[in-house]
């Protein structure tokens, strides 16, 4: 978008002349929504971002925890909507390269990938040309840098027909001392490594910053995975030999912004000398150059001036290019020249400081109808309604796409675990653990609630593999800013991100904000909260999979109530959701998180899986199918209530634990001990391979492996 | 101790996963070799790494059989250095006409990445000494390009060759690996240095260990 009347008179008052076509340009990328975060600045600072093991906050280009004392982890999730939805193999993948780019940013290895994508319904050819090609676009950038896809989540809506969102995530590893500390002072000089400098994604986060149009397609970046890997490569060898004090990502808003960026946090200023950049077409203006978006491209500042010889001797190593643009000066000002003649000359402060923004907000809650009843529906129906919907049927040919196993260290790969579990690799058998969760259903129906679901589930997913949560990342993804009726969802998403943190004790060490999510017709998407939990732990053989192993008991911990609200049964059943959607229990989630923990420590469980969409029955099934055994499930042992509405309902804080059989008065004493409610709901059988539902010991339904097998692997039309 | 070379190019991904297998499992002195510098004489035995050699343009392995490396391959083939190319050094390996026949795009045209299920026929050679003859070993595949194709595979079945119970992409025969001078050099698709460790797999066995432990062996006691 470009900047408004307003902003240029706010700047050219402060500067007392006119502004250059530079610097328009440059302030166009640094005051954009996407780079300055204007709609939302205020409300983000009510994130809890602090607790003892956090090393790196938000604000820098990704956050860092301490993992155990001598590991650090770094993540960072941001979208890649807007290039998506005009280009989804290129958008996808460049989502990927500007994620990992961000994380070596400081200092770390990447090892692990994970995704959250929100796509159209599949039954139009538009929508399934896009996720095809979303799918393809990360598997070929993700696969080829050698950094493993080992977790995500796919959504599939129609209100995603013609605008997906893509959330990319990237988690690295580094010690805690070999962090970057991101500083520089007056007189380092500044590398521009990687790529050339061409016209892609000119002005790309400014594209991002506005309702979609296809004319746009010019300011979509094109990724080149192989020269990626490279600069992964040789920044590891000069971070092991500690040549490097600054590294940082041209992402959104191009060699400005981050130049801008780094000048503003380091309190100095700044010479850049445009003409000295490699440049794809000989025949790029300064303007162009400012503001490119041109992938694989990286500044990097050495420690010291005796640093530089064996850095180019690296990327010399690499057949990377590089050129030396500019330095880092004493007075606060961005001086860029071209040729010679002096093209941008404005205070480092203004820079930053986009004038206000004054956001309307719509303050009323959304007033949401309430469901007919699901009562005496014809169950087989719908649990086999349920099982083929694409949001809840299997997702193996979208991971098998993806390399899951690159690098060796994955522990539980996608489909096996309710997050991805990742070892170390040194020596002892220690890891992490990742999940990232969202549920549009939820947030259109409650914008606060819902974005606390999101985080309450990814929490858990950590939990009931046995890790132990200790950060989050967040990724809001919400319309038109400028609408008030639109920007209510982006507030109250972010209050509820702001909840959920500080309720369930967990810092948020960064995040992303999309807007202007909305089509030509100035509709808006379904608004939605990715959250992606960290957890650590400590021996990565007890981690707890999915995966049950027959002839043992059911045991749902956790309270049912009958909470149908946005639920997917409504979504499968009637069209689309109703209500309200269910309550958020932090105090649930705590405790049942750490008793999940002490179950996988125990070994007292053989699976164990996070009951969400499609209620207790689907995660039943789900299990059970994967695992090649039935089960059977008596519904008044979950809840004493309407069949549907205890097979279905998607009440929060609940785990469904295949339990070992001579282990199962350990596990139903320590659930008490926890006060946990925990009772066996049914069993998992042997030789048949069948779905039993009984009511008060009647049968109410029996399905056999064959009748779910198209259902649950529906999704092979799609990818 | 003996020593084994670990081959990278620009691209290789795998290189610190099978270093980690040669030093922990084979309990070998391994290395990661940068290409230009690989001198055949220093090693006792040499892996290819998987990954994307090049970004794999052109074709899987192509570009990389045009390194520096490639003369000291072919030079070490001929003495008799033993030699493993996994997934992308398979396709390097059978580029070079080291091994023989092709690996072309998968019949899905998609990049796949599973479990499947190996069996190993005539298994013997320094890679393979620890395996007997049929034995099944579930290890991970993870390729775009592993359509194995030969026109005559008479002369591969009479070499040390490994097989896809269940076809994943399309190849010839269900191949999954093939060997020359009985096992000396051999190629494979699927990727052991991912199967090696019981935490590495969960639910399934360590197939890919045995290889490791194979190559530590014969270097030790011979094969």
């Amino acid at each position: 978008m470009p900047l408004t009347s307003f902003e240029i008179g706010y700047a050219q008052e402060a500067l007392g002349r006119r502004l250059t076509r530079e610097e328009l340009v440059l302030l166009e990328a640094e005051w954009s929504e996407h780079c300055s975060y204007k709609s939302t600045r205020e409300e983000l600072k009510r994130l809890k971002t602090e607790a003892p093991l956090v090393i790196v906050g938000p604000g820098r280009d990704a956050g860092a925890i301490k993992l155990f004392d001598d590991v650090a982890i770094i993540a960072r999730i941001e979208s890649h909507n807007h290039p998506s939805a005009l280009d989804p193999y290129n958008g996808a993948a460049t989502g990927v390269g500007g994620i990992v780019r961000d994380v070596i940013s400081l200092g770390a290895k990447p090892v692990l990938l994970a995704d959250a994508l929100y796509m159209g319904s599949g039954r139009t050819r538009h929508s399934r040309w896009l996720s095809k090609n979303i799918i393809r676009g990360i598997s070929d950038y993700g696969n080829r840098l050698g950094i493993p896809t080992a977790t995500g989540l796919a959504w599939f809506s129609e209100a995603y027909e013609k605008q997906p969102l893509i959330n990319v995530a990237c988690v690295g590893i580094a010690k805690p001392e070999g962090i970057l500390p991101g500083s520089v002072k007056p007189g380092d000089p500044i590398i521009m490594l990687g790529n050339t400098t061409g016209r892609d994604g000119f002005l790309g986060s400014s594209f991002a910053s506005k309702p979609l149009d296809e004319s746009d397609v010019a300011a979509i970046q094109v990724g080149n995975p192989f020269i990626e890997k490279l600069i992964i490569e040789a920044l590891t060898e000069a971070f092991d030999k500690k040549l490097l004090s600054l590294v940082k990502d041209l992402g959104g808003g191009g060699l400005g912004t981050a130049i801008v960026e780094t000048a503003a946090q380091n309190d100095v200023g700044v010479v850049i000398h445009l003409d000295r950049v490699h440049l794809r077409e000989p025949d790029l203006e300064p303007f162009e150059i400012i503001a490119s978006e041109s992938q694989e491209r990286m500044i990097v500042v050495p420690r010291n001036e005796g640093a530089l010889g064996e850095l180019f001797s690296i990327f010399d190593k690499y057949g990377l290019e590089y050129s030396v643009i500019g330095y880092f000066s004493k007075e606060r000002k961005v001086k860029m020249l071209f040729r010679g003649l002096p093209v941008v000359d404005l205070p480092v402060g203004l820079a930053v400081s986009p004038p206000k923004t004054p956001r309307e907000v719509l303050g009323r809650e959304p007033c949401n109808k309430e469901a007919p009843m699901l009562r005496n529906i014809d169950l087989k129906e719908a649990v086999v309604k349920v099982l083929s919907s694409p949001r809840v049927s299997l997702k193996a040919v979208i991971y098998e796409q993806y390399d899951w196993g690159v690098g060796g260290r994955t522990s539980l790969p996608p489909g096996y675990g309710d997050s991805a579990v990742i070892w170390l690799m040194d020596n002892t058998k220690r890891g992490f653990a990742v999940a990232v969760r969202g549920n549009p259903g939820y947030t259109r129906l409650d914008p606060f609630v819902g974005a606390a679901i999101s985080f309450a589930e990814a929490y858990r997913r950590v939990a009931s593999v046995g890790a132990e949560p200790l950060a989050a990342l967040d990724n809001i993804n919400s319309g038109n800013p400028e609408k008030p009726e639109q920007h209510y969802y982006t507030l109250r998403m972010i209050e509820g991100i702001a909840h959920a943190s500080q309720a369930l004790n967990l810092p948020v060490i960064g995040g992303n904000v999309s807007l202007y999510n909305e089509d030509e017709s100035g509709s808006m998407i379904d608004p939605v909260a990715s959250v992606l939990v960290i957890g650590r732990i400590e021996d990565v053989t007890k981690a707890l999979t999915t995966i049950p192993i027959g002839d043992s008991p059911l045991v749902l911990a956790g309270d049912t109530k009958t909470e149908l609200g946005g639920s997917e049964v409504q979504r499968v059943l009637l069209g689309r959701g109703y209500g309200r959607p269910p309550e958020f229990k932090p105090i649930e989630e705590k405790r049942l998180g750490i008793f999940a923990k002490e179950v996988s420590e125990k070994g007292i469980a053989n699976a164990a899986h996070s009951v969400s969409l499609g209620g207790v029955v689907a995660t039943a099934f789900k299990m059970a199918y994967k695992g090649g055994v039935g089960v059977t499930i008596e519904s008044t042992a979950i809840c004493d209530c309407d069949p549907v509405e205890a097979l279905f309902s998607e009440s929060q804080a609940r785990i469904l634990y295949e339990v070992k059989r001579e282990k199962l008065q350990d596990f139903l004493s320590l659930a008490k001990a926890f006060d946990i409610k925990a009772g066996v709901i049914g069993n998992t059988l042997k030789d048949e391979r069948l779905f039993r539902l009984t009511h008060r010991s009647n049968k109410i339904m029996e399905l056999g492996f064959e009748d779910v097998s198209e259902a649950l692997e529906g999704l092979e039309n799609l990818g | 101790m003996r020593r084994v070379a670990i081959m990278k190019y620009p691209g290789t991904n795998c290189e610190n996963e099978t270093l980690y297998a040669v030093r922990n499992v084979s309990k070998l002195d391994g290395k990661v070799v940068w290409h230009p510098d690989f001198k055949a004489r220093e090693w006792d035995a040499v892996v290819l790494p998987g990954g994307f050699s090049y970004g794999d343009y052109g074709r899987a392995g192509l570009i990389a059989s045009w390194s520096k490396a490639s003369r000291e391959l072919l030079n070490a083939f001929d003495y008799g250095l033993p030699i493993l190319g996994i997934c992308n050094g398979f396709q390097v390996l059978s580029e070079l006409g080291i091994l023989p026949g092709n690996l072309l795009y998968n019949a899905s045209a998609k990049f796949i990445a599973k479990w499947v299920n190996v069996k190993f026929h005539n298994p013997r050679g320094p890679w393979l000494s620890l395996i007997s003859d049929g034995e099944v070993l579930p290890m991970p595949i993870a390729h775009a390009e592993g359509r194995y194709y030969i026109d005559d595979v008479e002369p591969i079945i009479g070499e040390p060759w490994a097989e896809y119970l269940e076809n994943p992409n399309g190849s010839i025969q269900s191949i999954a690996g093939v060997s020359r001078k009985g096992g000396v050099a051999l190629g494979i698709m699927p990727h052991p240095e991912r199967a090696t460790f019981p935490w590495q797999s969960l639910k399934y066995t360590t197939g890919g260990r045995r290889i490791f432990e194979s190559i530590g062996e014969s270097l030790r006691r011979g094969w």
